[in-house]
C-alpha cells in the first residue's frame, strides 16, 4: 500500500528531509509516525501527496510512484488518497458543504452524485446539522472533522493524517482519534504524524520513530519513545 | 477578486490612453489630408497659347501615374476669378478696365496623390518645348509647406507610436502587479484546491472567466467615455476640419476592428498577466 525504498529528499545541501528510509505498510495498518521537530516527519508526507518528489529511491503509495509520477497525474493521486492537516486547509469562503462537496466537483463528479454523497459523510464526522456554517463558525476540533469528511469523499483507501490533533485540545483530541480509528475499522490505511506521545500511547498499533531524517524505531504495537 | 475594481479601473485608464491615440492619429491623418487636397501645381499659360497646345499639355500631364486631377481654366474664367479675388480693390481693377483686354492666360491645376510627387511634374514641364508657352508654375511657393507638413506628419507617427509602446509597457506591469497583489491575497486557497485534486486548469477556470468579464466591463465603461468625448468634441473639430460628426463616423466606420483588437488585446493581456502571477502558486 505504501513503500520506500532507499528514499531520499535533500533540500540543500545541508537539509536534508530525510535519509534512506525504507519503509512498508501493508493495507488497513494503523501506522503513527513520530518524532521531534525536523526530523522529516513533514518530508514524508509531502512525499506521499507527491508535494514533493524524492531525490533518490522509490515512494509507492496505492500504486503510484512519487518519483516518477507526471504533473497530470499529481491530481488523480490526491483523488485517491485522503489527507488532513494540523491548519485543517478548509477554502474560508465556503461552507462546510461546500468545502466537502469542492473534493468531489474537482473530480467531476456529478450533481446528483455530490447531493448524495456529502451529507452522509458529513453526518459521519457529526456535523450533519451545521452544513451552512462557515469554517471561522465552528470549532478546532469541528474543523477538523470537516476536513476529514472532505479527506473521506472519495472512500479513500489511504488517509494520510498530518498533525491532525495538533491545534485541538485534550476532547476534541480523543474525539479526532475516535473518528480515525473508526475509519481505520472499516479498512482505510491510516498513516498519522504526531508528536503527542498520548494518543500513540493509548493507540497500542505500529508505530515508527524517525531521527535525523532516518527510521530509528519500527515497532508493532510500539509507544512513543524519544 | 478583492481587487477587481482596481483592475477594472487600470484597464479603462489604459483604453482611454490607447482610444486617445487613435483620436490624435485619426485627426493628424485627416488634417494632413485636408491640408494636401489644398495643395496643387498651378501652370500659368502665355497669353497668346493656342487650344492645341494646351491639350498637348494636357495629354502630357496625365499621362503621369501619380496625377490624380487636372483642372483647365479658360482666360475667361481666370478674369472673372481674379476679379472676384480682388473685387475689394478698385485699384486693380482699374487697371484691369484700363488695359481694355483680358491679359490673362489660361490656367491648368494639377494634383497628385502625394505632396512629395509635385517636383516630378515641376521637373517634367520644365522640358524646352514647354518654355514658350507656360509663362509660370507656382509650386515653388508651396513646397516648404509640403515639407513642413512631411516633416510634422512624420514626427506626430513616431511620436504616437512611441506613447503606444509606452502604453502598453506601462499596462502591462501595472495590470500584472494588480492581478498578482489580488492573486497572491488567495495563495492559501490555490494551495488548498491542489492539494483537494484540483488540476491547474480548474484552479485557473475561474481567473479566466474573471479576466473575460474584466475584459468586457473595462470595455463598456471605457466606451462610455469615449463616446461622450466625441460628442463633445465633434463640434470643435467640425470647425476646424470642415467635417461634420468627423470622430463620430470614424469610430462608426472603424467600430468592429476597433471594439474587436482592444477587446482581444485587453483579454490577452489580463489572462496572460494572471497566468504568469499565479504560475508559482500551482506547484503545490
Amino acid at each position: 500500500m505504501i513503500s520506500l525504498k532507499g528514499a531520499s529528499k535533500q533540500y540543500t545541501k545541508h537539509s536534508v528531509g530525510i535519509e534512506n528510509v525504507n519503509l512498508h505498510v501493508d493495507a488497513g495498518e494503523f501506522v503513527s509516525v513520530v518524532g521531534q521537530s525536523g526530523t522529516g516527519k513533514t518530508t514524508l508526507v509531502k512525499l506521499l501527496i507527491a508535494e514533493e518528489k524524492p531525490t533518490s529511491g522509490v515512494v509507492e503509495i496505492g500504486g503510484w510512484d512519487i518519483s516518477r509520477i507526471s504533473q497530470q497525474d499529481i491530481p488523480l493521486l490526491r483523488r485517491q488518497i485522503g489527507v488532513i492537516f494540523q491548519d485543517f486547509k478548509l477554502l474560508e469562503k465556503k461552507t462546510v458543504e461546500e468545502n466537502v462537496a469542492f473534493a468531489l466537483q474537482v473530480a467531476g463528479e456529478s450533481p446528483r452524485r455530490i447531493r448524495d454523497v456529502v451529507p452522509r459523510v458529513l453526518d459521519i464526522v457529526g456535523l450533519g446539522h451545521k452544513v451552512e456554517r462557515y469554517p471561522n463558525q465552528l470549532s478546532g476540533g469541528e474543523q477538523q472533522r470537516v476536513a476529514i469528511a472532505r479527506a473521506l469523499v472519495h472512500r479513500p483507501k489511504i488517509l494520510v493524517a498530518d498533525e491532525p490533533t495538533g491545534n485541538l485540545d485534550a476532547i476534541n483530541t480523543h474525539e479526532i482519534m475516535e473518528i480515525l480509528k473508526k475509519i481505520n475499522d472499516f479498512g482505510t490505511t491510516i498513516m498519522l504524524v504526531t508528536h503527542n506521545r498520548e494518543i500513540v500511547n493509548q493507540l497500542r498499533k505500529r508505530v515508527i520513530t524517525l531521527h535525523g531524517g532516518k527510521i530509528v524505531v519500527d515497532e508493532e504495537q510500539g509507544k512513543y519513545q524519544l | 477578486m478583492s481587487l477587481s475594481f482596481m483592475t477594472v479601473l487600470i484597464l479603462v485608464l489604459m483604453l482611454l490612453s490607447v482610444n486617445t491615440l487613435i483620436i490624435v492619429q485619426a485627426l493628424t491623418e485627416e488634417a494632413v489630408q485636408n491640408v494636401k487636397e489644398q495643395i496643387d501645381v498651378s501652370v500659368y499659360f502665355q497669353n497668346d497659347v493656342t487650344e492645341e497646345e494646351i491639350l498637348e499639355v494636357r495629354s502630357y500631364v496625365d499621362s503621369f501615374p501619380e496625377v490624380t486631377e487636372v483642372t483647365y481654366i479658360e482666360t475667361d474664367e481666370v478674369l472673372a476669378q481674379f476679379r472676384e479675388t480682388h473685387k475689394e480693390n478698385p485699384d486693380i481693377l482699374a487697371s484691369l478696365d484700363e488695359l481694355g483686354e483680358n491679359p490673362l492666360g489660361p490656367t491648368m491645376i494639377i494634383k497628385t496623390r502625394e505632396p512629395g510627387e509635385y517636383e516630378n511634374i515641376i521637373t517634367a514641364l520644365g522640358v524646352p518645348e514647354y518654355e514658350h508657352i507656360i509663362e509660370a508654375k507656382t509650386f515653388a511657393d508651396t513646397e516648404k509647406a509640403i515639407d513642413k507638413i512631411g516633416i510634422i506628419t512624420k514626427q506626430v507617427e513616431q511620436a504616437v507610436l512611441v506613447l503606444s509602446i509606452l502604453f502598453t509597457v506601462i499596462a502591462f506591469f501595472v495590470i500584472f502587479n494588480t492581478i498578482r497583489v489580488a492573486i497572491y491575497t488567495q495563495r492559501i486557497e490555490i494551495g488548498i484546491k491542489k492539494l483537494v485534486g484540483a488540476t491547474n486548469w480548474f484552479v485557473r477556470g475561474p481567473y479566466i472567466v474573471e479576466s473575460i468579464l474584466f475584459s468586457l466591463f473595462s470595455m463598456v465603461f471605457a466606451g462610455v467615455i469615449i463616446w461622450f468625448a466625441i460628442q463633445f468634441l465633434d463640434p470643435y473639430i467640425a470647425v476646424i476640419l470642415d467635417s461634420q460628426q468627423f470622430l463620430t463616423n470614424y469610430f462608426r466606420s472603424n467600430i468592429l476592428v476597433l471594439v474587436g483588437s482592444q477587446f482581444f488585446a485587453v483579454l490577452a493581456l489580463t489572462i496572460i498577466t494572471s497566468g504568469l502571477a499565479m504560475r508559482r502558486y500551482l506547484r503545490v
